[in-house]
């Protein structure tokens, strides 16, 4: 176990200026892409990660943590401006954002948003610093059954919560499962599913797989969406005399953001709900609660301040089952598992084992970020105000062009170029026919976990199932996972019936 | 969306049948082994997307037929050429990437894209395409003198 004077050694590297300078280039390109509509969290992880291969691994993952911290801030400013959401869970930011900048005051609606943002972002990651330890030493006990039980119940966990429907969360989970045995066959070093590809050997590489699904596949979605909605007005900053943020007007929305910061910091911790479920939930009940709900939707501050600060406390939420079990909730956080992995880490509770002074230089380093992101989003306001106003025809070719070199820098070749793009047409299925892809990344990610701690398991109970008896955490997942199945599965139906006799009494 | 549904249902099953009937059983290993054998996994999740994609169709099926809405809706010539052709122009350029170096390739790459989306600023399009490309020819020459590349 790490002693207190490292504890104090990871901080003071993480506030080396080589550290902050590395930060502060996450958090500011985050902000960019945050600000730019139509990128997201994932694309820009997924086009930056070919970058961090010449980093130290603490860098490496500092950027992509400072970046991911960046994107959620950022999304807020075209949110409020634009009236279109960076990111989908910057929907419930322009609810009130929008409404608050036209009636005159932009300015105001920003610094709201920025100060909700970073004060959830900071509070959500000291609680992942006191949760993480405590629940990754426990971790440390688990045995194969136990770890075995534990990520298949997160996977239903994931496909049922994913949004979307059930049925269409475990199909996408098999086809990650199906994609993470691709490789060569830990015991009997067989060849599977490589088709004769020496490249495929060592499972299907991470990088095409990442860019192709998330960034590509992106960029054809947006392509359609631009030939059907071009144009949209900004509204710009101005000198308005009653347009900026007073102490008292923040004060006001100050326990808002406390609670809603829970709220977020609760979806995040659960591994699947993502950031649009934790800032609707937040902001239904900041409304619910106050006192004048009739004007959340008209530019409440209190509005903008639940949204914001819940969508950026579930990022640093979500990293709780990942550090805590290896288990990543989102999908930034099974980006992040795959940085890892490119580092030559193994991310979960043997972190805390095996590389205890990386693990508490990371945690400092969201603290860094946290600090940045106030200080990039006050003083940048003006300049990110007006990156909103790139337009997508100019920004699609580009980031285009940035997958197909990001996977040419790497070496990857023509083979990896197809891979890509084969990758491309597959995200491009996911995300128009509404399969979850969170499920499939965190299948695809954890399928080789999964399969080490079945192998284990069933050699350890020379297959004898009756042991599940001896093991009674193990046994308490199986029963919740069997329960979870049975439970999504008989409220999909109970939704659909409803629906249906809604339908008909509306005929 | 229940059309859609039971369209990509049925796709999926078909995928899992292939899986299941040819792909696995031929390209997914064999040998001893004292745990799991080593298809076992990739067949539960073949499985699993059989089970699922099949009673998705099911309960689209169902609810297609109680509205009374048709099966088969196809969408329009001009409506499939949209979503076809960024495919077949990346696709273009992976082909170009293969035979000349992608700094060559990179502008006109993100010039095309932008004279098609509808930009004719000469001054925008220019920067945009050079501005990228010189990035890359930056970032490989520093690769190539740190001996990455």
């Amino acid at each position: 176990m790490i002693g207190f004077d490292a504890i104090l050694g990871s901080f003071a590297a993480a506030f080396h200026y080589e550290s902050i300078a590395v930060i502060l280039g996450g958090v500011l390109l985050g902000y960019i892409v945050g600000v730019i509509p139509g990128l997201n969290r994932a694309v820009a992880i997924a086009i930056a990660i070919p970058l961090t291969f010449y980093m130290s691994a603490y860098a490496a993952i500092a950027f992509l943590i400072g970046l991911s911290k960046g994107t959620a801030a950022g999304s807020a400013v075209s949110a409020i401006l634009l009236n279109t959401p960076g990111e989908p869970s910057s929907a419930a930011t322009c609810l009130d954002g929008y409404p608050m900048a036209s009636s005159g005051k932009p300015r105001k609606a920003l610094k709201v948003g920025l100060l909700a943002s970073v004060i959830g972002d900071l509070l959500a990651t000291l609680l992942l610093i006191a949760v993480a330890i405590p629940f990754a030493s426990v971790a440390l006990k688990f045995g194969p059954y136990e770890l075995a039980a534990i990520l298949v119940f997160a996977l239903v966990f994931i496909a049922g919560m994913a949004g979307g429907s059930f049925l269409k969360g475990l199909a996408a989970g098999g086809m990650g499962i199906v994609l993470g045995t691709v490789g060569l066959d830990p015991e009997t070093g067989a060849m599977r599913l490589t088709f004769g590809y020496a490249e495929l050997m060592e499972g299907v590489p991470i990088l095409p797989l990442v860019i192709g699904t998330l960034a590509l596949a992106e960029m054809f979605v947006q392509l359609d969406e631009y030939r059907r909605n071009k144009g949209a007005s900004v509204i710009k900053l101005g000198h308005q005399a009653d347009d900026d943020l007073s102490y008292r007007e923040f004060k006001t929305t100050l326990p808002t953001i406390f609670r809603s910061t829970g709220v977020g910091a609760f979806v995040g911790a659960l591994p699947g709900l993502g950031p649009s479920v934790g800032a609707f939930m937040a902001y239904g009940l900041a409304k619910r609660g106050d006192k004048d709900p009739e004007s959340f939707g008209k530019g409440n501050p209190k509005g903008i301040a639940a949204a914001e600060s819940a969508d950026n406390a579930v990022i640093p939420a979500s990293y709780i089952p990942l550090f805590g079990l290896g288990i990543p909730g989102s999908v930034s956080a099974a980006l992040l598992v795959g940085a890892f992995m490119i580092h030559g880490i193994q991310v979960g509770p043997l972190m805390l084992r095996d590389h205890p002074e990386m693990l508490f230089t990371l945690f400092s380093g969201m603290i860094v970020a946290s600090l940045l992101m106030l200080a990039v989003g006050w003083y940048g306001l003006r300049i990110f105000a007006k990156v909103t106003s790139v337009p997508p025809h100019i920004v699609i070719p580009v980031v285009i062009f940035l997958c197909l070199a990001g996977i040419q820098v790497q070496g990857y070749g023509t083979f990896g170029l197809i891979t890509v793009f084969v990758f491309a047409l597959f995200g491009y299925f996911l995300k128009k026919f509404d399969y979850s892809f969170v499920t499939f990344l965190v299948a695809f990610i954890v399928t080789p976990m999964l399969e080490m701690n079945l192998r284990q398991s069933i050699i350890l109970s020379g297959g004898e199932i009756g042991i599940l008896l001896e093991r009674p955490i193990a046994l308490v997942f199986v029963i919740a996972t069997l329960l979870m199945a049975l439970h999504l599965g008989w409220s999909g139906w109970r939704h659909r019936a409803r629906r249906r006799a809604t339908t008909n009494h509306a005929d | 969306m229940t059309r859609k549904n039971f369209w990509s249902g049925l796709g999926v099953s078909a995928v899992a049948l292939l899986l299941l009937t040819w792909v696995i059983p031929t390209y997914g290993g064999g040998g001893f082994s004292f745990g799991l054998p080593p298809q076992l996994l990739a067949t539960l999740g073949a499985w699993l997307m059989l089970a699922c994609a099949l009673a998705l169709t099911l309960v689209s099926a169902i609810v297609l037929r109680r509205d009374g809405e048709p099966f088969i809706a196809l969408p329009g010539l001009d409506h499939l050429w949209h979503q076809t052709w960024p495919f077949l122009y990346v696709l273009a350029f992976i082909v170009l990437i293969d035979r000349f170096p992608l700094t060559w390739v990179a502008p006109a790459l993100i010039a095309g894209l932008l004279l098609i989306l509808g930009e004719r600023r000469w001054h925008v399009v220019a920067l945009t395409a050079a501005l990228p490309t010189a990035g890359l020819y930056g970032l490989t020459a520093h690769l190539m003198r740190i001996g990455v590349v």
